[in-house]
């Protein structure tokens, strides 16, 4: 019984992902996860900058749990940076499972555009006019006066304040094991259904049993590579946050 | 044979047995099949439907924005009145798309209304947005930044969310009309009916159509 019911959570899991995934043709110019909470692939941070946010966004994923990103490439090539912001965020698993806590800072140099994607979970703290008004206020006009280095670092202290900076709160632990997605009603009876089948297949139609056999040693090869990097196994963005040019 | 039955024989009764046996069987089977065909369209039906709440959400989200809009560009002096009254117009169009008692996706007649009513609002605000570019005093105060961004995070979460019903109603659609599924899915009339898409994003220029 309990194997059937991990069984269950990995087929949900599989249907899941395969909503989640992105368009094709998007899908193959998102890179991999990054490996390092900054990422400039641009060099428009110098050495000391992106090590020190890296430290300082670090510690702050230690603290609180939300993971903050920042993620510089020379350019979208051509996408639509929300179209791109969006696709990475589901991609890359930002921010913790169940929960989506995460938050990218995506800039772009060539392009001089610059977007701040807001995990589900930390809309209500981040909300869109915040978030634009960071962008205006602080990161773009940094940029054009060519001083990435103070813009984006104010802008990062800017964000960690919204997200929340509880003085010593302590994170719960980030395994995989240890923060469990809470279910839905929905979640249920969907688990409830596919318990139902399970048994049905299992008990009368060796064929079917097969196949879902055969989906859930899928889905564990796709959970363990999923799993194994940087992924905080969150990744649900709908879009929230701001984008702006420079 | 398996009731071990004597070997002297009454083969017709153990003939009989065999074929009911058999019979039994493939019914069992056909029912668990059916079952499970059944269970998969819920299971991706399920999916439709929540993405679909989803997409209302994130229009509810922009039609809660309205009226404040609405409100802090007529308290700008001489603001284009034509533009705000479009925007109130077309919100008011959207509210008239009767979505009560039917399951929109189902209905592909609802369906293009709703999504039509939203694409008026859609172009009706972009209008009110560029208008607005020339009202440097009322773009300079801070309501309506905040407005400002909070209604291109609107537009934004609704292409998000348009783009992933599409994607859900999608991977239904092409279970639904596999074979068998198809077979399945019609014992159960509109219930399991093909799911209707959004056309195009929104926003998006639709090419005029020529009349003939």
């Amino acid at each position: 019984m309990r194997w059937s019911a991990r069984a269950t959570v990995h087929v949900l899991a599989i249907l899941g992902a395969l909503l989640a995934t992105s368009p094709p043709a998007l899908g193959q110019t998102i890179p991999p996860p990054p490996t390092a909470w900054v990422t400039d692939s641009a060099d428009l941070l110098s050495p000391q900058t992106a090590d020190g946010l890296n430290d300082e966004l670090r510690s702050y994923e230690r603290r609180t749990g939300h993971q903050i990103l920042v993620y510089i490439a020379p350019t979208t090539g051509g996408v639509p940076i929300e179209d791109w912001a969006v696709s990475a965020f589901a991609r890359w698993k930002v921010g913790r499972k169940g929960l989506d806590d995460g938050l990218v800072l995506f800039i772009f140099p060539r392009d001089h555009t610059v977007r701040i994607e807001v995990g589900y979970g930390l809309e209500p703290k981040v909300p869109d006019a915040r978030a634009a008004e960071i962008l205006r206020n602080t990161i773009e006009p940094g940029l054009r006066a060519g001083e990435a280095d103070r813009a984006v670092t104010a802008g990062v202290a800017q964000i960690i304040v919204l997200a929340g900076n509880p003085p010593g709160a302590r994170a719960e632990p980030s395994g995989d094991e240890a923060a469990p997605a809470p279910l839905s009603p929905i979640d249920l009876i969907a688990i409830g259904i596919l318990l139902l089948i399970a048994l049905a297949v299992a008990a009368r139609s060796p064929w079917l049993a097969l196949y879902l056999l055969v989906n859930i040693v899928g889905g564990r090869g796709g959970g363990v590579s999923g799993g194994g990097g940087f992924s905080g196994g969150g990744g649900r963005s709908g879009g929230g946050g701001a984008s702006g040019r420079w | 044979m398996e009731n071990g039955a004597p070997s002297q024989a009454r083969p017709f009764v153990t003939a009989g047995a065999a074929v009911l046996g058999v019979f039994v069987l493939i019914v069992v089977i056909g029912i668990g099949s059916v079952a499970g065909i059944y269970n998969r369209l819920v299971t991706l039906d399920q999916a439709v439907q929540s993405q679909w709440a989803q997409v209302e959400n994130v229009y509810q989200r922009r039609a809660d924005l309205i009226p404040n809009l609405v409100a802090t560009v007529k308290g700008a002096a001489s603001f284009e009145k034509s533009t705000y009254v479009a925007v109130a117009e077309a919100r008011a169009k959207v509210g008239q798309v009767n979505v009560s008692g039917v399951t929109v996706p189902n209905d592909p007649t609802t369906f293009q209304k709703y999504a039509a009513a939203q694409d008026g609002l859609t172009s009706a605000l972009s209008r009110l947005i560029a208008v607005s570019e020339n009202y440097p005093d009322l773009k300079a105060t801070q309501n309506f930044s905040d407005l400002q961004a909070q209604l291109e995070g609107a537009e934004n979460r609704i292409a998000v969310e348009r783009m992933r019903y599409n994607e859900a109603a999608q991977a239904f659609n092409a279970t639904r009309d596999s074979f068998p599924t198809v077979i399945v899915a019609s014992f159960f009339g509109t219930h399991f009916a093909e799911k209707a898409y959004f056309q195009s994003q929104p926003g998006a220029q639709t090419p005029p159509k020529v009349g003939f």
